[in-house]
């Protein structure tokens, strides 16, 4: 036990010690919070732009539609600068009116034009021409304002005076979205997707990571004959475990330093914002219990001992770097062929594929807690998911000390896979 | 305490398609110097693997001081120098030192103060410099073969096995070796290395082991060895010209058995009943001139090569002992 402690010790310090774990547990949470900030930050951009304000209303209908239009798109006609100009022009004049507009644009004086004619009083048609027509939300803003505006003319018809027709066609409406789980309201669906991608990401990359952490620690073992070393003095499954420990440990530490910081990140996350000059918008973490975060931990935990395994007996079993590069790919088509699932598990996180991949032990490390991030998952299928993935490690582990033990003293030529079984049957 | 250190009794090892141990005994008084002899790919390598229970024979049991060698207590009382070396390259020495201690038992403040005894012994830790706290690649190539002498010795092993120690050694760390492995014996230690250097074997060993393609073709003490080899070699040391005629007396069959040639001196086997007069008349009447010609024991190098021959050292070359 003491030895083992000295191995676990050995692998942990040594990797805690160095420059890039330093980094990368530095710039992970900066990497994680950009990962939630940067879309909210651009879901803000998505409200129209100041580019509305700086168009022109050619107006044909000879009602003052244009006036009461500019009125609309403006909001807030308090602001200056925020008018849009009102052009009022003869039917028979559009077609000047609108070549003058267009020469205006060309000459980046204005972003755009709308033409309301006697088409648009009657609630057909309008027209808009400009720089930034692409842009889903400037046009949105200056379609609902000509709705708005349509609708008052209609109401001032009827004989609705100022002040009532205001109070009607006032609609700040504020549209939120919410998702409902089978365990109840789960805070903003967009919130609970990012989580679980960035989940899945996370762990993702770390078994990548810290697996050929492992397999190049083995390597250098091996080629330094320090394993030798070891060997005479604890029994090789000992150092195998020393090892897969160590390292895991590492990974848990990380994970552990860049889910704090990133929650703490995420608590600044308004100050932050309002520095960037975005709006501050309603935007709810997803509820994690406690429980919820040991189950993630517990899913890496097993997760990275499944894979640093199998990569530790890749690394006992070449003899040089390019080697294993070579010889990990297997590993890496099993990670990346589950990385490949991340999204269409999160589009449909109770689907069949959803169910089938998280009970896998290949992939469920990082489908379960893309599921439990995005949604309820029944116990039951947490249990068996778990479970699967215990016993997964279990043959991993056995079959990894077996290519182990007999790799790390054999060199020379890769060997073929046929020569890796035969391994696994000798006796020691 | 026990009489050997290693009991070795009918071991087996069978790797796919070859054998590499076969049937071997052997036995390492305690306290002796040993020396595991060979050429490449004779087994040393296997043989050693096995005795520090790294690898466990197909059959047959090792004993070491008494007990079985899959005891966990008595890899406390081994310390190993493998073939080829190396450590970790980015730890700091006197952490990996530590580390290896570890793994021997020895902890905290008792491994601390070892390391500076022995950092300071063999001058890696002198008042301008402790290399203790470098890093293993800012090491010299022979600063770091020390620290790895430091690594096995550190926690005072009764029984050291090297393997092949001397490869590799410049000349001022080789004698640094010979001095430690003869300290060792005083202290009472066991030592057993592997070589295929017949000349350090003979100097520093009390008793050898010759083994080639797996089996043992001979043991026992280097003065018994010698002596069953008897007294029929002869050592014969020429001067200026004539050695052509010497050549050809030496191609006699009736008189020599083989002649070990290294131009101005031979090492020469005489020829069942043959006398040594007889060749000695001859050899002044050729010409030459003789500058010594003494009856001498046979050397392990000339036991090894009548022993093993040509049998053992063109196979099986692969480095894997």
């Amino acid at each position: 036990m003491a030895k083992l402690w000295a191995i676990i010790k050995r692998e942990y310090l040594e990797r805690v010690r160095s420059k890039w774990f330093l980094i990368a547990t530095f710039f992970g949470p900066i990497f994680f919070s950009a990962i939630i900030i940067v879309p909210a930050w651009l879901a803000s951009k998505s409200k129209a732009t100041s580019d509305v304000y700086n168009t022109t209303i050619l107006d044909a209908t000879g009602t003052g539609f244009g006036h009461r239009l500019a009125v609309n798109i403006a909001g807030d006609s308090t602001i200056p600068g925020r008018m849009p100009t009102v052009k009022v022009v003869a039917p028979s004049e559009l077609t000047m009116a609108e070549s003058l507009a267009t020469h205006e644009v060309m000459r980046k004086q204005k972003t755009g034009y709308v033409v309301v004619n006697q088409q648009t009083l009657a609630g057909e048609s309008a027209r808009y021409a400009g720089t930034n027509a692409t842009s889903i939300a400037d046009m949105a803003q200056i379609k609902s304002a000509i709705r708005q505006t349509i609708l008052a003319s209609r109401l001032e018809k009827v004989g609705l005076d100022n002040e009532k027709m205001k109070e009607i066609t006032f609609i700040p409406l504020d549209f939120s979205t919410e998702r409902i789980t089978e365990r109840g309201r789960a805070g903003s669906g967009m919130a609970s997707v990012l989580f679980g991608f960035a989940i899945g990401f996370l762990l993702y990359l770390s078994i990548v990571v810290y697996g050929q952490t492992i397999m190049s620690g083995v390597l250098e073992e091996k080629t330094t004959r320090v394993a030798e070393v070891v060997m005479s003095s604890v029994p090789t499954d000992t150092l195998l475990v020393g090892k897969v420990l160590g390292v895991g440990a590492v990974g848990l530490t990380q994970q552990i330093l860049w889910i704090g910081t990133t929650y703490v990140l995420l608590k600044l996350r308004a100050p932050i914002m309002a520095k960037l000059g975005a709006p501050a918008v309603t935007f709810s973490l997803p509820d994690i219990s406690l429980a919820a975060g040991i189950l993630f931990l517990l899913f890496f935990l097993l997760g990275f001992i499944f894979y640093s395994s199998l990569y530790a007996a890749v690394g006992s079993s070449v003899n040089s770097e390019s080697e294993a590069r070579q010889a990990a790919s297997p590993l890496m088509i099993m990670i990346v062929s589950t990385g490949v699932f991340i999204q269409p598990v999160l589009l449909n996180p109770t689907g069949t594929t959803a169910k089938v991949l998280s009970l896998v032990p290949i992939s469920s490390p990082i489908i379960m807690p893309i599921r439990m991030a995005v949604t309820g998952v029944p116990p039951l299928e947490l249990a068996g998911s778990l479970a699967f993935l215990a016993i997964g490690c279990v043959l991993a582990l056995w079959l990894a000390s077996r290519i182990y033990r007999v790799g790390l003293l054999m060199y020379g030529k890769r060997p073929t896979m046929k020569e890796m079984a035969r391994w696994v049957s000798y006796a020691r | 305490m026990t009489e050997y250190a290693i009991d070795i009794v009918n071991i087996t090892k069978r790797f796919a398609g070859h054998t590499a141990v076969r049937d071997l005994t052997l036995r390492v008084p305690t306290g002796s110097v040993y020396g595991l002899l060979g050429p490449n790919g004779a087994g040393k390598t296997t043989t050693i693997r096995m005795i520090l229970n790294i690898i466990a024979p197909d059959s047959g049991m090792i004993h070491i001081f008494g007990r079985p060698s899959n005891d966990p207590k008595i890899t406390e009382r081994l310390g190993y120098l493998p073939e080829e070396r190396g450590l970790y390259r980015k730890m700091q020495v006197r952490r990996v030192l530590k580390f290896l201690a570890e793994l021997k038992g020895v902890r905290g403040s008792d491994a601390d103060r070892r390391i500076d005894e022995w950092l300071e012994r063999l001058s890696l830790k002198t008042p301008e410099k402790d290399w203790g706290l470098a890093k293993i690649d800012e090491l010299s190539r022979g600063m770091q073969q020390k620290v790895q002498f430091i690594g096995t010795l550190l926690h005072d092993p009764d029984l050291v096995i090297l393997d092949e120690p001397f490869s590799g050694l410049d000349p001022i760390n080789a004698q640094a070796l010979k001095d430690t492995v003869v300290e060792l014996k005083h202290r009472g230690k066991t030592v057993i290395f592997s070589t295929h250097l017949m000349d350090n074997a003979e100097r520093l060993c009390d008793s050898v082991c010759i083994i080639a393609q797996g089996e043992k073709v001979l043991d026992g003490t280097v003065t018994d060895v010698r002596e069953e080899h008897g007294q029929r070699n002869i050592a014969l040391a020429l001067e200026g010209d004539g050695m052509a005629g010497v050549a050809s007396i030496l191609r006699d069959h009736s008189l020599v058995k083989r002649a070990d040639d290294s131009n101005r001196f031979f090492e020469i086997e005489l020829a069942p009943g043959a006398d040594p007069q007889a060749l000695l008349k001859r050899i002044v009447e050729s010409g030459a001139s003789v500058q010594r010609f003494e009856m001498i024991q046979p050397s392990l190098h000339q036991i090894f090569l009548q022993k093993v021959g040509a049998r053992g050292v063109e196979e099986r070359m692969s480095g894997h002992g």
